[in-house]
């Protein structure tokens, strides 16, 4: 291998084999824990819970039907308020912790899957131990570009193609009916291609220290003497602008024909009553309440979305902090603890990439353990009226933004892998530069839809 | 997130603040209290410590004023579009007709019912789709 890239042994790919294993390790451990025993606890104490409550409402009908005194009438129909009050309390956190071990051992075998999968597709190829005619390699050639990203994006397009269907045809065929397995054929196709992408691109990207960027050479004013990927990647980002403004116009001309509880409180004229709950209605305090629904926030409701804000700001800092480490010439280690966490530059770097993770990972974990509070309380897209709407565009845009916060966790854990092995510099530190570009406009995203979705 | 160093009022503040930390830093700080300041607008009634209501119309006033606050503190700092060239910027850019031609055609026009969007969106709406 030239002095060109680094060399990479296979070996070094097993290693992401053994990230998989770990992830399944703390996936299965997870579940088991949070999803099965604290869950199961939680789930006795809910049935408690419903017993009680039907107790208190057994006693209090009984005392209305027998013309009970009106103060013993008023204890009991508090009492029941109260039992009430506690069964939804304890159903809650039943799903609390229900949802988090579910989803941390989804979201584990996902990571486990990509990390391991690519890493054993890589590591049974014969080791390269000379110039590659891909990928950034050589001394004396500049990178013409790889055709992975095509390979990717053929196979989410074939995977697109046949996902109307995939969660249909998976029924059909657990339940014994025919299935029409085309449709379900066309997308595992499209998982081949994606992972085929994914691996050859990782293949062609873990060696590159740096070398032989490819530069734009335009003589015009325009992009002359930039890096062409970051160009291109504003770009990209650009068009995920427009993919939000969408769901955001959306919303707002939807917004502007229901009657909330904002509407009816800033004495609209064409607002009697409230006739639409928003997601905020069932988080914020003094929400809007509608045929019983809403109206129950309070700060523990609020604090997911609040919590989850806070972590996408910190982590897009430690992104930054990783960048800025990586580019460092005269990097020193910090003292006291951070020292001792981040003892070399390497170190450093990849445990900030790790905190940007694991901050990353907790956004997705809250934001599931909202939505089946907010499912459990009537929020959903079959609720009646135009709430069922703000339920739609909520779930899809909110949804739509933790797509996006994972596949950035998922290309998050690549470059834990790079700096863990290759690691990285100030000459190939632009790569946590691009990605750190894609992970801030997840940010910003979050900074519109946050006040539109969760506070207003 | 690029290696151009950045000249302003806030990079000549930093300048003068304790510690030695740089401009991501204090950039950082400044949008976590913003933000603070963002659920707080929503979670209290009145100013705490004070009688002063905090009136819907705060509450709007507080939500853009710290979208905008916040939106350039990303997008000048931490993208960087603050120092790296002007390109960039114009880049970023580029969408924003199309971003308000959407919000201002579809967010805030309401030709009708939310139930007639399709057939708004249809060319020749005026019964084209059932005649044919």
């Amino acid at each position: 291998m030239s002095g060109g890239e680094a060399h990479v042994e296979n070996s070094i790919w097993m290693r992401a084999v053994l990230f998989g294993g770990v992830f399944v390790a703390i996936g299965l451990l997870a579940f088991a824990t949070m999803g099965v025993g604290i869950a199961n606890v939680k789930h006795v104490a809910y049935e408690d819970a419903i017993h009680e409550y039907e107790d208190a409402k057994y006693a209090y009908e009984n005392a209305k039907a027998n013309n009970a005194s009106d103060a013993e009438i008023a204890t009991l129909k508090a009492t029941k308020e109260e039992a009430h009050h506690h069964e939804v309390e304890a159903h809650l956190s039943y799903l609390t912790w229900r949802t988090a071990g579910i989803t941390i051992l989804l979201m584990c075998f996902t990571y486990a899957s990509f990390i391991g999968l690519g890493g054993f597709l890589n590591s049974v190829f014969p080791d390269d131990h000379g110039h590659g005619d891909h990928g950034y390699g050589g001394d004396d050639h500049e990178h013409h570009g790889s055709g992975s990203p095509i390979v990717f994006s053929l196979g989410i397009m074939l995977f697109l193609m046949g996902f109307p269907s995939f969660q249909a045809t998976l029924g059909n065929m657990l339940s014994g009916v025919d299935a029409n397995l085309g449709d379900l054929g066309l997308s595992m196709v499209g998982l081949l291609f994606v992972t085929a992408g994914v691996a050859n691109w990782w293949r062609e990207d873990l060696p590159f220290i740096g070398n032989n960027e490819q530069i734009a050479t335009e003589t015009d004013e325009w992009f002359a003497g930039e890096h062409i990927r970051k160009a291109g990647l504003w770009v990209f980002i650009m068009s995920e602008v427009m993919v939000f403004a969408t769901f955001f116009s959306s919303y707002l001309r939807m917004r502007t024909e229901w009657c909330t509880e904002w509407q009816v409180r800033d004495g609209n004229e064409n607002c009697a009553a409230v006739d639409t709950l928003t997601a905020s209605d069932f988080l914020r305090p003094n929400g809007g309440t509608l045929d019983g629904l809403g109206g129950q926030g309070d700060f523990m409701t609020l604090l997911p979305g609040a919590i989850n804000t806070f972590a996408l700001i910190i982590s897009s800092y430690t992104i930054v902090l990783a960048l800025k480490t990586a580019k460092s010439k005269d990097w020193q280690a910090p003292t006291g603890v951070l020292g001792k966490i981040m003892p070399t530059k390497k170190a450093a770097i990849r445990n900030y990439l790790i905190a940007t993770f694991l901050l990353g990972s907790m956004f997705i974990v809250l934001k599931l353990v909202e939505w089946s509070h907010l499912v459990a309380e009537g929020f959903t897209i079959g609720a009646a009226g135009t709430t069922g709407q703000a339920a739609s565009i909520f779930y899809v845009a909110t949804g739509a933004h933790g797509l996006h916060v994972f596949i950035g966790l998922l290309v998050m854990l690549y470059l834990i892998f790079k700096a863990d092995t290759v690691g990285y510099d100030e000459k190939n530190g632009q790569g946590i530069e691009y990605f750190g570009l894609y992970w801030h406009f997840v940010d910003l995203a979050w900074v519109v839809i946050f006040p539109a979705f969760y506070l207003y | 997130m690029g290696e151009h160093e950045t000249s302003g009022i806030f990079e000549s503040l930093v300048e003068k603040l304790p510690g030695n930390f740089d401009i991501y830093f204090w950039n950082f700080v400044i949008l976590m209290i913003f933000t603070v300041f963002e659920v707080g607008a929503v979670f209290f009634d009145v100013i705490p410590g004070t009688d002063i209501e905090i009136s819907l119309s705060l509450v709007w006033a507080i939500l853009i004023g710290v979208g905008v606050v916040k939106g350039y503190g990303i997008a000048a700092y931490f993208m960087h579009l603050k120092g790296d060239p002007r390109v960039y910027t114009r880049t970023a850019l580029f969408p924003v007709l199309f971003v308000l031609l959407m919000l201002w055609g579809i967010g805030l026009s309401n030709p009708g019912a939310v139930g007639d969007l399709p057939a708004w969106c249809t060319p020749f709406s005026d019964g084209y789709a059932m005649n044919r």
